[in-house]
């Protein structure tokens, strides 16, 4: 059996002698084939510390500076998997803009440094058994990707890329703020000692530490990753940055990077609730959730342009993702726990199919793009698919996890019952009404939100194609990464294979602290 | 070990912390970009001397590491990157601004006052010697998010960033005597690593605008 340590440096060295390696290699084809290469190495040691996991529980690693349980290393999977089919897909996609000549060759030399680097940087805040080494690694993420947005540089793409620095390097300074705060409270009962950050010394001892404090740090922190999530308010600068990216950043941005934030806040969440009563984090994340939900959900009607559309799609999964945390519970955080894979898997279908759409019809507006089938069949399928399974239609998974959420949304109680409206009225309301008039809420929206998405993606698929434009298409290794989404997210709609669910299973109680 | 009373001590402090936050209302109420810069490399200083006091008063060693690590990056690399693009960007006035400047400093007096109303219920809990700093470095951060939202110039936006970096600096400081060695570490390696960024970005910026007036970006609204 190899050993932890070995796999766990494994994993953290692959990417860091890959960016390394990229420096130095001139030749495409190998760079390609170097960062494949990678993530094969990465995914097959991700499979090893799943089994370790599957038969330890927990672990720490490398002198307690990476710590291994079932929620990191469930982020980790989505984090290598996705990486893995974006590098394919990346293969093709570069190849192509290479052909068409819109990409110059050498430009890729800076493409797959940062690229590896980015890859690096969420690994590290997933493995990272200390909450500031989690912090710097997701402030690193920023950084990395910035070059990576406007990688085209055009004069869109420049603007997009310093929202992005801006809002998110400020999100995340508040994040820090609330880091700080934590540590405040930590040393508090843990003393002053390197290790009053590490998970492994304050998951014991979070029911000792002081309410107040960890309340403060817990807003700072939400409002900080949630930034990265791309949380309404906090959400400005998502729509621009997706749109603006390559097809295949975004693809990592929407389906990883945000799986990597959640993964920030639900860990801080896991030590708040054992100081505080669990209703706390549960009603903000609530709260937050909704509004997500609820504004996402009005701008994907207004949208004209396709990679937007997609990009609004992100933050109403998140919001509804914080809604499952936020109700808490085996079922809830169960179903956002499913629902961020599945967000993963749906969303990188959706962004690679966009990429490929955009590489033919050279424009992103709705209504420019037409008879899909005709002019690209199989991406046509892979956008179909796509799209259905982001509106949470069956057969695919993220229809299951919707309805886990709804239900567990059902079975909430409410701890306040009555409103008070001036000083002589009160309205009292029953929990079956609030919990259905939140549900009702959510259902209608969704509605609303399915004939939006219906209505763009029905236009785009069929009619007939613009003139001149080149029609059929031709199978490329590309087309691996949409055929391998659509396989999992078609499969798990029907059946969740046992070791999957016996990861979520004991992922949702590391989260509810069981 | 320490030879100062810890009430003296944490007069000096609280001194020093009092100077940062003042520096942060001068950066507020100036529109040269070089003098900001250099207000953004004085207030580095006093945060540096307040790392110092509270790494002699306390005997803990790696907050000294952290004040000169302060001074080399945040007194003296990032403003001279600052400098350069200002120099380059031949930008030497903030012009227009959102808000002026008397109603920003009173913007300012109102954040201080809700910082020190917001760490009420847990600034007991710290250590005396540092006690009130807490408070500051939350002012801090506030006035650092105020000056982003209020100017319009990418320098001066950056200059906002680094003044937030400096309240949580501080506030990690007073609130835990620094945060362990490896955090700070990684800290200050993104702040210089974003400060670099910046350098370059801007200069792209300026390529392809032909000005860091960022109100221009103004095409990728809903």
């Amino acid at each position: 059996m190899p050993d932890q340590n070995h796999v766990s440096l494994m994993i953290l060295a692959a990417p860091v002698v890959a960016a390394t390696l990229s420096l130095f290699i001139k030749n495409i084809r190998m760079l390609h084939g170097l960062n494949v290469m990678t993530m094969v190495i990465l995914v097959v040691a991700d499979l090893v510390l799943w089994a370790t996991v599957v038969r330890e529980e927990s672990f720490t690693a490398l002198g307690n500076v990476v710590f291994i349980d079932s929620l990191s290393i469930f982020i980790l999977s989505i984090v290598v998997g996705l990486g893995f089919s974006c590098s394919v897909y990346l293969w093709s996609y570069f190849d192509d803009e290479a052909i068409q000549q819109l990409v110059q060759p050498r430009r890729l030399w800076t493409f797959f440094p940062l690229y590896h680097i980015f890859l690096f940087a969420m690994i590290v805040a997933t493995l990272a058994n200390s909450l500031g080494v989690q912090w710097v690694a997701v402030e690193a993420t920023t950084l990395a990707t910035v070059f990576l947005i406007t990688f085209f540089k055009s004069r869109e793409s420049l603007e997009a890329g310093w929202k992005y620095l801006i809002l998110c390097s400020v999100g995340i300074a508040l994040a820090l703020f609330g880091t700080v705060l934590t540590y405040y409270s930590s040393i508090r009962v843990l003393g002053e000692e390197n290790a009053a950050l590490n998970l492994t010394s304050l998951l014991p001892v979070a029911a000792q530490m002081d309410g107040h404090v960890l309340k403060l740090a817990f807003i700072f922190i939400l409002v900080g990753y949630g930034t990265k999530i791309g949380l309404v308010p906090m959400h400005t600068w998502l729509p621009e940055a997706y749109s603006e990216a390559p097809a295949p950043v975004t693809a990592m941005l929407a389906g990883v990077l945000e799986t990597v934030a959640v993964y920030a806040v639900l860990r801080s969440k896991s030590i708040v609730d054992q100081a505080v009563f669990p209703g706390f984090t549960g009603n903000l994340l609530i709260c937050i959730g909704l509004i997500s939900f609820g504004t996402a959900t009005l701008f994907i009607l207004l949208q004209r342009d396709y990679k937007r559309l997609f990009a609004y799609s992100s933050i109403e999964h998140m919001g509804l993702a914080m809604l499952g945390f936020g109700i808490g519970g085996p079922l809830g955080t169960f179903g956002g726990l499913w629902h961020l894979l599945n967000h993963a898997l749906a969303k990188s279908l959706g962004f690679f199919a966009v990429g490929n759409i955009f590489r033919r019809y050279r424009t992103r507006q709705i209504h420019e793009v037409q008879g899909m089938v005709k002019v690209q069949p199989i991406t046509a399928i892979a956008f179909l698919v796509g799209g259905l399974a982001l509106v949470g239609m069956p057969p695919f998974s993220l229809f299951n996890s919707e309805l886990l959420m709804i239900t567990s949304l059902a079975q909430m109680t409410f701890q306040f019952d009555s409103f008070h409206l001036g000083r002589f009225l009160t309205i009292t309301v029953s929990h079956e009404i609030r919990s259905l008039g939140i549900i009702m809420v959510i259902v209608l929206l969704s509605v609303a939100l399915f004939g939006g998405f219906i209505y763009r993606l029905t236009g785009m698929l069929w009619g007939t194609p613009p003139a001149g434009i080149r029609q059929g298409e031709s199978w490329h290794i590309g087309q691996l990464s949409l055929a391998l989404s659509v396989f999992a997210l078609v499969w798990m709609g029907f059946y969740l294979p046992t070791q999957v669910e016996i990861l979520l299973q004991r992922a949702t109680d590391v989260v509810i602290g069981r | 070990m320490p030879t100062l009373p810890i009430n003296i001590g944490s007069y000096l402090v609280n001194l020093c912390s009092a100077l940062l936050l003042l520096t942060c209302f001068a950066i507020v109420a100036q529109r040269r970009l070089m003098a900001c810069v250099d207000l953004f490399a004085l207030q580095s200083v006093f945060l540096a001397v307040t790392a110092t006091l509270v790494a002699y008063l306390t005997g803990i060693h790696h907050i000294y590491l952290a004040a000169v690590l302060t001074i080399a990056i945040k007194a003296i690399i990032l403003p001279r990157i600052l400098k350069k693009i200002v120099r380059q960007l031949n930008v030497q006035r903030e012009v227009s601004m959102y808000v002026n400047i008397p109603t920003g400093l009173l913007t300012c007096g109102g954040l201080v006052i809700l910082a020190f109303f917001i760490t009420q219920p847990i600034v007991h809990l710290g250590f005396l010697l540092t006690q009130d700093s807490l408070a500051i470095a939350l002012a801090i951060v506030l006035i650092g998010f105020f000056i982003m939202v209020s100017r319009l110039k990418a320098v001066t936006q950056v200059i906002g960033f680094l003044v937030i970096e400096n309240g949580l600096f501080l506030a990690a400081t007073a609130a835990a005597y620094g945060m362990p060695l490896i955090v700070e570490l990684g800290i200050f390696f993104d702040v210089l690593v974003a400060g670099l960024i910046v350098g370059i970005y801007t200069h792209q910026i300026q390529e392809a605008f032909g000005s860091v007036d960022t109100s221009r970006m103004k095409a990728l609204k809903e």
